[in-house]
């Protein structure tokens, strides 16, 4: 791995953000999680376990798939996609919790909390969850909890508790503040997995180390395919998980250009938009030193997204750290055209993919015309759509009904 | 002797009330906290409204909000202060607040101002005393000689409470119980001996908080802790009355009345 990982393995912090800033009650909890973490990643029998149930539940190694239709319809470079969708429970979010469960399980947890936007995090929570028969509370906000209700039931029905959070601006920000209220209340028996790479440091850390799996994989399922790198990397970004996951695969390898990209929504007026990389700046919030989107009296500033997942006013540290560094580009994508995208990839290229990921798409629609035909792009397929049909649905008047 | 420490130099346990600054306005405020000082209060601790108050209960999260209601502004926050200290000059002012807001201001120019407006302390649930900004806020705070109140919880190790000593001033906010700010029926055991051994370990007087309402509790714990904090049930007040200006300021000072009584 390269330096930035050394020096934030070493310190908690990504050049100038991370940190631990928790709340006191929780110091300690996160002291036991990191030394637990530190000890496990160089336990053989950890790793074994960890693989197994990679390859024998996740489904892994994921597919690395060349879209042929995509590539024609859009005039330019390749398009390859790493399927996370195709994982078990249908996203790369399950990476992270299987890992983390078995932190919790090590530190003899019983119970595991969560957050989601989406749901999908939720999900591949509660799965985890009745997989290792740990009692499961999953906090998400009213707002998200009406726009996806299909991943709600999923989560009851796999026996956790969803519980509805209405404070604030009832989504995903707001269900990261009552995770880590109910884990302040409960730390002695209980396990928070934080679903992105943010939070107080051991967290970004850790969720980076689960995800990379999609950026290792990657890179040597390209290699092997192709002789060579892909010229550019593109994932969507809320949190980052899925992003840093993949950009480790490639961190080092520095022709590679890498792209991040986040939630334009449907303007830059504050309030309509995720983007923090543009619009954010250095500031804490839930635990950790990040960009955040911010007023100017540092009250923290609602986002908004067409997705859920990406609907965050912050952003993992690392990715605040590769934005300042450069070793990474982000760029923003509005919801319409995300919309747009979404549709285009069902039509030419029958995957459903996550409205998170439509973000990336269409990013990667504008990128590949300007690139020749023998230049690649790699996207990362984060997740599968099928949460989103009924509001994208709902969004285009019928058109599906 | 700094004005926190002189309100811990006599046999009293102090009572330091609560108030979210902003809730309903910011102008009654001023009545609730005279109200409360009246009552019997020997610090009286301000809260910043936040977005995001991930240590806060429900009450104060609502408190916040109905004053994230009008415009926010720090200026307005730092006015309603000097109105109180001008109105209670002998009582010390303490602000809890999370950190954002501040690192937004500007560490310094937030420690002039709040100086000057009367500020004596101060209390960031979410900065740690082991992370470089507290260090620095730590130093601004120093040449103004406004305390920096560190938290410390049932779950702290003693030999993190030993490190905190050296950017611990004022007084020691013990955590009473797990979780976040409210009442609770019952406080977490061997309390006595946990604040006996903080006060030990930091040389500083240590005040109990976080779910403390009844009188009997304010009773009990202020025969062993140099101070008893109330928030969530004082806001609780504020809620239900705060509409109406002259019955909510009565119902404080009857409660303040009520607690002080009660207490060493």
């Amino acid at each position: 791995m390269g330096k930035e990982s050394n020096y934030s393995e070493k310190k908690g912090y990504f050049g100038e953000f991370g940190g631990r800033y928790a709340p006191e009650i929780l110091h300690d909890a996160l002291v036991e999680l990191e030394s637990t973490y530190t000890k496990l990643k160089k336990n053989k029998q950890f790793k074994k376990e960890l693989e197994y149930y990679r390859k024998n539940y996740i489904g892994r190694p994921s597919p690395l798939t060349y879209a042929e239709r995509l590539t024609k319809a859009w005039g330019g470079a390749r398009i390859w996609l790493k399927r996370e969708d195709l994982n078990h429970t249908g996203a790369h979010k399950i990476n992270n919790t299987i890992g983390q469960v078995l932190i919790a399980k090590a530190m003899g947890k019983t119970r595991i909390i969560a957050e989601t936007g989406a749901g999908q995090h939720g999900v591949a929570t509660a799965t985890v969850g009745a997989m290792f028969q740990m009692k499961t509370v999953v906090y998400m906000g009213d707002e998200d909890l009406r726009r996806q209700e299909l991943n709600a039931i999923r989560m009851r029905m796999m026996g956790a508790t969803v519980v509805g959070v209405s404070s604030g601006t009832a989504t995903l920000k707001d269900a990261t503040s009552e995770a880590m209220r109910d884990w302040a209340l409960n730390v002695a028996d209980t396990h928070y997995i934080v679903g992105s790479s943010i939070g107080p440091h051991p967290f970004p850390t850790i969720v980076r180390d689960f995800q990379s799996v999609i950026g290792i994989e990657s890179r040597k399922q390209f290699q092997k395919t192709n002789g060579k790198l892909p010229n550019v990397v593109i994932a969507c970004v809320g949190g980052g998980s899925n992003a840093i996951g993949m950009f480790y695969g490639f961190i080092k390898d520095k022709k590679v250009k890498l792209y991040g990209v986040e939630a334009g929504g449907y303007s830059s007026e504050p309030g309509s938009h995720s983007a923090t990389m543009a619009f954010g700046r250095t500031g804490f919030l839930h635990g950790t030193k990040t960009l955040v989107i911010q007023d100017e009296f540092g009250q923290i500033v609602p986002a908004h997204s067409v997705s859920a997942g990406l609907d965050y006013p912050g952003v993992g540290p690392e990715h605040a750290h590769f934005h300042k560094s450069g070793r990474v580009k982000y760029a923003n994508v509005g919801d319409e055209a995300a919309l747009d995208a979404f549709l285009e990839v069902c039509r030419i290229e029958g995957i459903i993919p996550a409205l998170e990921t439509a973000h990336a798409f269409r990013f990667a629609k504008d990128l590949a015309k300007e690139m020749g035909k023998k230049e690649d792009i790699l996207i990362c397929l984060s997740g599968r759509g099928d949460k989103d049909v009924a509001e994208v649905a709902r969004l285009r008047k019928g058109e599906f009904t | 002797m700094s004005a926190i420490s002189s309100a811990f130099s006599s046999e009293k346990s102090v009572f330091i009330p609560y108030i979210s600054l902003g809730d309903p306005n910011y102008e009654s405020c001023v009545t609730w906290a005279d109200a409360l000082i009246k009552g019997g209060a020997g610090i009286l601790e301000l809260g910043i409204p936040f977005t995001d108050p991930v240590a806060d209960g429900p009450v104060i999260q609502k408190a916040f909000k109905r004053a994230l209601a009008h415009p926010f502004s720090m200026k307005k926050i730092l006015e309603i202060t000097a109105e109180i200290h001008r109105l209670h000059p002998e009582i010390p002012l303490v602000y809890l607040t999370y950190f954002n807001p501040l690192y937004s201001m500007g560490l310094d120019t937030f420690a002039e101002i709040a100086k000057n407006s009367g500020i004596q302390g101060l209390i960031i649930p979410d900065l740690p005393y082991d992370t470089p900004e507290a260090e620095e806020f730590f130093t601004q705070l120093e040449k103004r000689k406004i305390d920096f109140i560190h938290l410390v919880t049932p779950a702290t190790t003693e030999e993190r409470i030993q490190s905190m000593k050296s950017l611990a001033t004022g007084f020691i906010y013990y955590v009473t119980s797990y979780g976040v700010t409210g009442e609770r029926r019952a406080l977490s055991e061997g309390l006595e001996d946990r604040i006996k051994m903080v006060r030990k370990k930091v040389a500083l007087p240590v005040c109990a908080g976080f779910g403390i309402s009844t009188v009997d509790q304010a009773k009990e714990i202020s025969t062993y802790a140099d101070g008893v904090i109330i928030g969530s049930a004082i806001q609780k007040i504020i809620e239900e009355n705060g509409n109406n200006s002259e019955l909510c300021a009565k119902k404080l000072f009857e409660y303040a009345s009520g607690i002080r009584s009660s207490m060493r």
